[in-house]
């Protein structure tokens, strides 16, 4: 077989990895200033399932020196542009409850398998815990608070959080002031940090030994999801609309304010792009979305945008009915990152021009697609998006499954540095 | 409008309070209770269609089946009382697929499939290839549901078509895939035979099953 280019960019970004860090860095750059890039970024995420090609779910999650082990395959063999590999859950009311300490908000914003140890949180179960060894971690989520509650929470959601909502959904937090709680809290702020660091130093060991740029992140998230999340379960929200339709407005925009609190928290760190994972908004009308997710989501970005923040937002699922409302964000406000939304070239060419536009790689192509059949998929698709301005390939954040073979996954960043200029 | 068509528009406009009000009145009128959960049949198929065009999404799919449940909550005694069983029209093994433990989805094409008038034999989550074979076996089914969120359902379910295939029972059911991560990849590579997003249209994709099996 000939020589391809992956192949090629491979053995460069561990020749020469400063220069392909320049490089991949000025693509990045470019694609979210809305320029065309000298080539079309290739980004891809994982919350840690992927990894299990190298290593035990029950060991991966819970060893951060695994992690790294298993960063450093993964980009070495897959030599991806733009890279966030976080082996960890869903755990942003814990950033909220800390809210007003910015200096443990943004650590304890995933919750990684010793952490769930440490609090036995009710959202998620873990391979070797509460599931067989070989799965990856799933969050579950659950109905924590009665609609009776919404009240209290409008009136201090900080509070409200701690005081009612964490020890109801965890354990080890169910008696605040016991010994148990105040021990457990202080483990747990404890270990994110200790996460956090692992996590600088994989970033470190990725960018010196295969040239790939750090990803300058802080967290947010979509109001209403927070209490379809982690309080009320998503149907519980989807009918607390209809039901109590003013609590669910005024919960939402309460929560507004920690939000931001949390986004802002590692500013000062150098954070550019607070991430956003959205959940309910496939599942909403429009007429819902446009009146309950759409205004506190909107809020949280241009907030965070006034302070030099972009937003990268995750769109779970087909995103296309509400596709416009992202157009009343200023020009240049972030990333829209889609996972799957009906006509992705579509969606690309509404915001032509006013967002970078991430995704249009369906995992499951790639899990039982072919080299040829992915060569192809892409070719098309970079055809019909040329000049590819502000677009970054990307599977869904959704994860790329550890049987995903090596091929397919190397014929699309292959298909990326083929398809370029004339060759599109 | 007849009643039983003001009856089917308020589930469709998800006037749950409506809803429920017309069918405390027509029961209390005396009318046949298996006349009432016929209209829910239809109501099904119609919210189907609904979200087929785009006008409907999982939040209304929610809403209208927590509707239908009430309404046959309210129906079921009365049922009993006069000693009548609801015609069904089809029987359906779902479960979640090994490896998964997620249920929001397959959760709400059981209360879909159980209004439109389907025996739904639900296995949970995380239901390993041999108890569908198992369920097949002992139930008959007309169709299978394999339902996932997360990708390594993919795989699950494609092992477990493998595993109907193997039992020699391909023949005898007909399969259809959902949830949030499942497209036409997804069903190619499984072998099912359909494939969705929503349980709406999965209900609405047995019910065409069903009456072409009829002919």
């Amino acid at each position: 077989m000939s020589r391809e280019p992956v192949d090629e960019l491979i053995e460069r970004q561990r020749k020469e990895p400063e220069a392909v860090y320049k490089e991949r860095a000025e693509i990045f750059e470019d694609a979210v200033n809305l320029k065309t890039p000298a080539r079309t970024p290739v980004a891809l995420f994982t919350c840690g399932h992927f990894f299990s090609k190298w290593f035990k779910p029950s060991v991966i999650y819970f060893d951060y020196g695994k992690i790294k082990d298993a960063s450093l395959k993964l980009i070495e063999s897959f030599p991806v542009d733009f890279s966030v590999m976080a082996p960890a859950a869903e755990g942003f009311i814990f950033s909220v409850a800390f809210a007003d300490a910015p200096e443990i908000a943004p650590t304890i914003r995933f919750l990684t398998g010793p952490m769930h140890d440490i609090v036995k949180d009710k959202y998620t179960r873990w391979p070797g815990r509460e599931l067989p060894e070989h799965l990856p971690f799933q969050f579950i989520g659950g109905e924590y608070v009665e609609p009776e509650e919404y009240r209290q929470l409008i009136e201090g959601p900080i509070d409200f959080v701690n005081s009612v909502v964490l020890p109801r959904a965890c354990e080890n937090l169910s008696k605040p002031g016991s010994a148990l709680y105040v021990k457990s809290i202080a483990r747990f702020a404890f270990e994110g940090s200790k996460f956090t660091s692992s996590l600088v130093d994989i970033n470190a060991a990725l960018a010196k030994n295969y040239g790939l740029p750090p990803f300058p992140a802080t967290f947010a998230y979509a109001p209403l999801d927070f209490i379809g999340d982690f309080l009320r379960h998503p149907t519980g929200v989807m009918l607390d609309i209809r039901r109590h339709p003013d609590l669910v407005k005024q919960a939402a925009e309460a929560l507004v304010e920690p939000i931001v609190k949390v986004g802002l928290a590692l500013k000062p760190l150098g954070a550019k792009y607070a991430f956003i994972p959205l959940h309910l908004n496939e599942m909403l009308p429009p007429k819902l979305y446009n009146e309950f997710y759409w205004p506190a989501l909107k809020e949280v970005i241009l907030e965070l945008y006034k302070s030099d923040i972009k937003s990268f937002v995750f769109f779970e699922g087909d995103h296309m009915p509400h596709v416009d409302t992202i157009l009343e964000l200023p020009k240049g406000w972030g990333i829209a990152y889609f996972e799957r939304p009906k006509d992705f070239i579509k969606v690309y060419e509404k915001l032509r021009g006013h967002s970078c536009v991430m995704g249009g790689i369906p995992v499951s192509l790639l899990h039982s697609g072919t080299p040829k059949k992915i060569d192809e998929y892409v070719k098309k698709l970079l055809k019909a998006t040329a000049p590819n301005e502000g677009l970054i390939l990307a599977p869904g954040v959704a994860e790329i499954t550890p049987e995903t073979p090596d091929a397919n996954l190397k014929a699309l960043i292959n298909a990326a540095l083929k398809y370029i200029g004339e060759n599109r | 409008m007849s009643v039983s068509e003001e009856f089917i528009k308020s589930i469709l406009e998800l006037d749950e309070r409506k809803a429920l009000e017309i069918a405390r009145r027509r029961l209390e009128a005396g009318e046949d209770p298996l006349k009432i959960l016929g209209d829910l049949t239809i109501a099904a198929d119609k919210i189907g269609e609904k979200y087929e065009k785009g006008e409907f999404f999982i939040a209304d799919l929610v809403m209208a089946g927590e509707i239908m449940k009430g309404i046959s909550e309210l129906v079921r005694p009365k049922l009993k009382e006069l000693g009548k069983v609801r015609e069904v029209v089809g029987k359906l093994v779902i479960g979640t697929v090994q490896g998964d433990i997620h249920d929001i989805g397959k959760n709400i094409a059981v209360t879909m499939a159980e209004a439109a008038g389907f025996e739904v034999i639900d296995l949970g989550v995380d239901v390993p290839p041999e108890k569908f074979v198992e369920a097949i076996k002992q139930y008959n089914p007309n169709i299978v549901g394999m339902s996932c969120l997360i990708t390594v359902g993919l795989e699950s379910m494609k092992k477990t078509v493998d595993a109907i295939k193997e039992a020699g029972l391909r023949d005898r059911v007909k399969i259809i895939i959902g949830g949030g991560r499942v497209d036409e990849y997804a069903k190619e590579y499984a072998g099912a035979d359909a494939w969705t997003n929503s349980a709406a249209e999965g209900v609405r994709i047995m019910l065409k099953w069903i009456r072409e099996k009829a002919r």
